[in-house]
């Protein structure tokens, strides 16, 4: 199945919210860097995802730190707490340099946007995110990072290392052309954090959540 | 979805671009509502358009026939056997939607929709509104309004509205697309009053065909236009828009947008930080941004902007040079000017020397330069300064603040010194609304005359035409 042929496949299984182990399945598809599935060293990361529950941390569904063996641990304890839900273990980053979301919704007046900014807890301190129409050409994704209090960040705060900014560049144009292509089957979709490293050192998806459209003849009800 | 069929069902429908040609150059008008009584919309339409002086063929339509205005009335639309460029309905609804089915039958290239009683009066309006999108369905004709002002076009000597805002406007480089037409009367008036020419207006009202997006990429087109003042309330097509205004400014044009109300986003479930990030103002702030779009807060920071940038001088960077012949106000606009990101530099020794003939010892002719009250003692002393400060190699826009005049040879100087330079040029003239007709000479060139610092501030932010937003 092509990327698109899975977003309407899942859209025909009545799915809203894609949860997090499916999305990066699909995101790591189209190029998108993803986490190590089932190391065989730690530390972990144990989740478990599942689509009624796309808030993990607010119902005990992630655990930080594990070794292989906590983590199975884990995520059978969060199985049997909430059925139904995909268990997902991964290798922890732990060489980023800077943490940012990228973000993609259809905007009621202007159709696919994109969003990148600081992300991970920053989100919740700040409103630095730049927002531009989807498609992002390249240029536009690196002026985006170029534009605001984010560029200090990814530059280095007093002393620390610059972020790999052409990495990010090229995965936020890349997540705004496959949501612009693919808009009219998805309503957001939400990479954050994005682990980013060390400038040449690439990032990684940390998590991710992609939201399905309605299907066309249920939008026609609701309007 | 129900708007997109009535733009794309109607097969032998005109296309934007030749329903316009025909709207803002027309040969024949029909006034439905065509009417003798004083305070009825069709007479007011009626009476405008003829004393605006439209030397087209105007045809009042009235069920009673005769003669109104002079001019002959037909007693229907069918009546009517040439080809009619413009309708416009002056009609209650009713009347108005039973006019718009006959125009349906024949050649018609725009219908203007003054009437209201649609989808703007809610649940009365509602199966009014169902008729009109009924009928637009198979319309081959395209529709501006209804529940709109009209539109003006004052190189054709065209008036087609009820408001007499509008008056007097004369031919130049702004455009103007209103979803109010209060708000673009407020906007043409103040525009007028400065001398800021008009290439068209058009209140689009409820756009149930002709949107903002087809309207700014028709005028924006037009070579005359240099700037597009939009008043928008709600973008239905809003990625055309952002398209249009894209294109319209790469190729060096101006786009200033007014975006009125807030929309009722939040009411959605937010699933994601995106959702909660990307709430629709940002959003608008950013798109206008990204396309080039000047954002103004309010409808008179849009005309102090639209006028500084319709006199079509580009800075080559941002150093001011002010002249005052008060400190305060000097004072006043270097700290506006600074906080918007513009340089106040000291001015060059050359300047320095040929500003000390007329400053007295007491001012100061460094920058602000302060000319003092002893200027005023010859009418043609603050012309020469601003042609000095204009001059200086240093400064990339000249600013002159003046207060009351003491004769009409001080502000023709002030015209002539605006005229022998390239660079923009924005007068301050505090008592400009107390001497009215002494700024003819400023009004005949158009040149950028503002009541106050504050206001020169928004048309010296839109100079800086990428930064964004004017307050």
């Amino acid at each position: 199945m092509t990327p698109r042929e899975t977003l309407e496949h899942w859209q025909r299984a009545g799915r809203r919210v894609v949860h997090e182990a499916d999305a990066k399945d699909l995101l790591q598809r189209i190029g998108v860097p993803v986490p190590t599935r089932d190391p065989a060293e730690g530390p972990c990361v144990a989740k478990l995802c599942h689509d009624d529950y796309p808030h993990k941390s607010d119902h005990g569904l992630v655990r930080l730190g594990l070794s292989p063996q906590e983590a199975a641990q884990a995520t059978a304890e969060m199985s049997a707490r909430i059925p139904g839900g995909t268990p997902l273990i991964e290798a922890m980053e732990n060489n980023a340099v800077a943490e940012w979301i990228i973000g993609c919704k259809r905007d009621d007046t202007f159709g696919p946007i994109i969003l990148a900014g600081p992300g991970g807890i920053l989100v919740e301190l700040i409103d630095a995110a730049e927002i531009r129409l989807a498609p992002a050409e390249p240029q536009t994704a690196e002026a985006m990072l170029n534009s605001g209090p984010g560029a200090k960040l990814l530059a280095g705060l007093r002393g620390a290392k610059p972020a790999d900014s052409a990495a990010l560049a090229d995965l936020i144009s890349r997540i705004s052309v496959f949501f612009a292509e693919n808009a009219d089957l998805i309503s957001e979709i939400e990479i954050n954090p994005v682990m980013v490293r060390a400038d040449t050192k690439g990032l990684i998806a940390a998590d991710a959540l992609i939201v399905l459209a309605p299907a066309a003849e249920k939008r026609e009800h609701d309007t | 979805m129900a708007e997109q069929d009535t733009n794309q069902s109607a097969a032998n429908r005109l296309s934007v671009t030749e329903a316009l040609d025909g709207l803002f150059d027309p040969r024949t008008i029909a006034v439905v509502g065509a009417s003798r009584t004083k305070g009825k919309l069709g007479q007011a339409v009626l009476a405008l358009l003829k004393s605006n002086g439209y030397g087209g063929k105007i045809i009042p339509v009235n069920p009673s026939g005769g003669e109104i205005e002079g001019l002959k009335a037909a007693r229907t639309l069918e009546e009517i056997e040439e080809p009619i460029d413009v309708v416009i309905l002056a009609t209650p609804v009713s009347v108005a939607l039973d006019a718009l089915e006959v125009c349906t039958r024949l050649d018609v290239k725009v219908v203007v929709g003054v009437t209201s009683g649609f989808s703007e009066a809610g649940e009365d309006g509602h199966e009014n509104e169902a008729r009109l999108r009924r009928i637009m369905q198979d319309a081959p004709f395209r529709l501006v309004g209804p529940n709109c002002e009209g539109v003006v076009r004052p190189a054709s000597d065209l008036q087609l509205t009820f408001s007499p805002m509008f008056n007097g406007l004369r031919p130049g480089p702004v455009a103007m697309i209103s979803q109010s037409g209060a708000l673009a009367g407020l906007m043409a008036l103040r525009l007028g009053d400065r001398g800021v020419g008009i290439n068209a207006i058009v209140s689009s009202g409820n756009e149930t065909d002709l949107t903002a997006a087809d309207l700014l990429d028709y005028l924006g087109n037009d070579p005359q236009t240099r700037v597009v003042l939009c008043y928008v309330e709600e973008l239905r097509d809003g990625r055309r828009f952002a398209e249009a205004a894209q294109r319209l400014t790469k190729a060096g044009k101006h786009v200033v947008a007014v975006k009125g109300g807030r929309s009722r986003a939040g009411s959605r479930a937010v699933q994601s930080h995106t959702g909660a990030m990307a709430g629709d103002d940002r959003v608008i702030s950013a798109v206008f941004r990204e396309t080039g779009v000047i954002r103004a807060r309010e409808s008179v920071a849009a005309v102090d902007a639209v006028t500084a940038l319709a006199a079509g001088r580009r800075p080559a960077g941002n150093r001011v040079g002010i002249i005052s012949v008060t400190g305060g106000l000097g004072v006043e606009m270097t700290d506006l000017a600074e906080s918007a990101g513009f340089e106040v530099p000291v001015l060059a020794e050359a300047t320095q020397t040929a500003l000390s003939r007329y400053v007295p010892f007491y001012g100061s002719v460094s920058n602000p330069v302060d000319l003092t009250g002893v200027v005023l003692t010859n009418p043609t002393y603050v012309g020469r300064c601003l042609e000095a400060v204009a001059a200086d190699p240093g400064v990339d826009i000249a600013i002159a603040i003046i207060t009351f005049v003491p004769d009409q040879q001080f502000i023709e100087a002030l015209a002539e010194a605006y005229e022998t330079t390239d660079k923009p040029v924005l007068i301050i003239w505090t008592g400009a609304a107390r001497s009215d007709a002494s700024g003819d000479s400023l009004r005949d060139r158009a040149v950028p005359v503002y009541d106050s610092p504050a206001r020169a501030a928004s048309g010296l932010s839109a100079l800086m035409a990428m930064k964004g937003e004017v307050a």
